[in-house]
């Protein structure tokens, strides 16, 4: 197709577009305009029906708690595909030192940079583990917990080095982590029905509005999902900087460990 | 609309016109974490704190990382070390 006939095309696509974008456009609710009903309900109803102070979680883990299901078993999928796909060009074998591009040097990490690595990782970890368990009472909770945690370990690359990073982070453990996770959010699911109740009902005690313990079952779901998205995206960091990594075979002369 | 909203807004506006603007794909992946991190205070600043929790984690630390080891790990894949600007 040249390019004026697909120019054509996307002005004869654009202008059979234009009426139904323009009339979704002018049927928006104003910029700041509240969206009251569904919002106003929520705030409500939910403390006193679930004694939980963010509405977010909320609706995430019990209102809508089916949909978290389906989006924590899509990151689950999304996890073992990106695996598949990468490791099954490089393969599970390990060579302790990283690729380098040829002429360039590697200079090793200052002693400052250890230093603010070794703080700076711990103090996030422990703000994960602060959004984590903090899922029912502030914003926050085991989705963004879960990757705060994850990009904490990738200070262990900065401060460490590959080979620090490879001795910390293994690769079992956070599979672990992942389809643990998962499986947990699925039986919280499953477990209520056991005692008569409906699917991801929440049969656990309520606990105080605005404690840490609030939330009942809530809770669980929210370890559930923090396990495996602290595993997932882990995985996920892990296998894209294994694709650094360098060749097990002889034929990249003049490398010594990194 | 208070005018540190139109401020964040003229900032998104610059910085995602930034993203398609530089073309050197090193420079790039900075200038989507910056995009990144504008939006973070933009949802901010519209009282979702939640949603811009999950951008600061995913799109200023998690995304530029996997796009910089992805451009890393193509160039020292290639036998000679080009300058590497122009694939993207």
């Amino acid at each position: 197709m040249s390019p004026r006939a697909r120019l054509a095309l996307l002005a004869a696509a654009g202008l059979a577009l234009l009426p139904g974008a323009a009339a979704t456009l002018g049927g928006l609710p104003a910029f700041g305009s509240r969206i009251a009903e569904y919002g106003a309900r929520i705030n409500a109803l939910v403390p006193g029906e679930r004694h939980v102070a963010n509405m977010v979680s909320a609706i995430n883990f019990d209102l809508r708690g089916l949909d978290t299901l389906g989006e924590e078993f899509m990151l689950l999928a999304a996890i073992t595909g990106t695996v598949v796909l990468l490791r099954g060009r490089r393969g599970e074998g390990m060579t302790d030192r990283a690729m380098r591009r040829p002429g360039r040097a590697v200079r090793p990490q200052t002693e400052a940079v250890v230093l603010a690595c070794r703080v700076a990782g711990v103090l996030t970890a422990l703000f994960g583990l602060y959004v984590v368990l903090h899922a029912t009472v502030t914003p926050g909770g085991g989705f963004q917990g879960g990757v705060i945690l994850a990009s904490a370990t990738l200070l262990v690359y900065l401060g460490e080095g590959y080979v620090g990073w490879r001795d910390a982070v293994r690769s079992h453990w956070l599979d672990a982590m992942e389809g643990g996770g998962a499986l947990l959010f699925a039986l919280c699911g499953l477990v209520p029905m056991l005692v008569g109740a409906a699917f991801l009902q929440n049969v656990l005690p309520l606990g105080t509005f605005r404690d840490l313990f609030s939330g009942g079952l809530m809770l669980v779901e929210n370890l559930g999902v923090a396990l495996a998205v602290t595993g997932g995206f882990t995985q996920l960091f892990l296998e894209f900087m294994e694709e650094t990594r360098a060749a097990d075979g002889p034929e990249e002369p003049g490398e010594d460990s990194a | 609309m208070s005018a540190l909203l139109a401020v964040l807004f003229l900032l998104t506006a610059a910085s995602g016109t930034a993203v398609v603007l530089v073309r050197d794909p090193g420079r790039q992946i900075f200038a989507i974490a910056a995009n990144g991190l504008v939006l973070t205070l933009l949802f901010t600043a519209l009282q979702a704190p939640d949603v811009a929790l999950s951008e600061l984690a995913v799109g200023v630390a998690a995304v530029p990382l996997l796009f910089l080891v992805a451009l890393m790990a193509v160039r020292a894949g290639r036998p000679e070390a080009g300058s590497g600007g122009d694939e993207a």
